[in-house]
């Protein structure tokens, strides 16, 4: 690609998983949540694999990487649903209202609902590259 | 029988039209108690988060599972590539 998109979304893509942060921790406080964190955050690693040559990418992204991003998501998982089950009575007692710790479940679901939107977001999209890559070589 | 189709939804538009919803009870509860229930002040996210908490487990599960489809169909159409060649 181009060095000014090179440039820029080397730049962007920390802000950019910063702001995804963001939104996953202060959901409960503020418009935002999981969905949306987690879309920003799979948003910046899609950017970067648009932008930078293949040889980069697999330079940085081995294969089994992906792999590893799917065991993430299925931890996610099993985390939440652990949390629906046994967590919801536990973490609620004594907290503020408008603290950035309170939010009882709701701040763990968002941060573990934005873990697997961005890591299937990762891996759909570096699934499809790599086969057009490889349809280009 | 465009007449009885057309007969059919008329009535249906009006008996929705007729039946008076009032108070609607879960949607004032959440309004109520929501913040008290889940300690966050994000109504739209309480509700997306803890009250229908299950719904979303759904959709995270529906996520992963075409992620998982999408990976598994790939990396075997790679696979049978390698042995070919």
């Amino acid at each position: 690609m181009d060095i000014v998109i090179k440039t820029t979304s080397r730049i962007l893509f920390p802000f950019m998983l910063l702001f995804g942060v963001y939104l996953a921790f202060h959901g409960h406080l503020s418009p935002g949540g999981g969905f949306p964190a987690g879309a920003v955050m799979g948003t910046a690693f899609v950017l970067l694999l648009i932008a930078f040559r293949e040889k980069d990418i697999e330079k940085k992204l081995p294969e089994w990487k992906i792999a590893d991003f799917k065991s993430i998501i299925s931890l996610a998982l099993v985390f939440m649903v652990l949390g629906e089950f046994y967590l919801r009575e536990k973490i609620l007692l004594h907290q503020r209202l408008f603290d950035l710790w309170s939010g009882g479940e709701t701040l763990i679901l968002n941060i573990l609902g934005s873990i697997v939107v961005a890591s299937a977001i990762i891996i759909i999209a570096y699934s499809f590259m790599k086969e057009e890559w490889k349809g280009i070589q | 029988m465009y007449i009885c189709i057309a007969a059919f939804f008329a009535s249906l538009v009006f008996s929705l039209n007729a039946i008076h919803l009032g108070e609607r009870d879960i949607a004032s509860y959440y309004l109520r108690n929501g913040a008290r229930d889940t300690g966050s002040p994000n109504i739209v996210n309480s509700i997306v988060w803890d009250f229908r908490s299950y719904d979303t487990l759904g959709e995270e599960t529906v996520l992963f599972t075409a992620a998982l489809g999408v990976f598994l169909v790939a990396e075997r159409r790679s696979s049978k590539r390698k042995e070919g060649v």
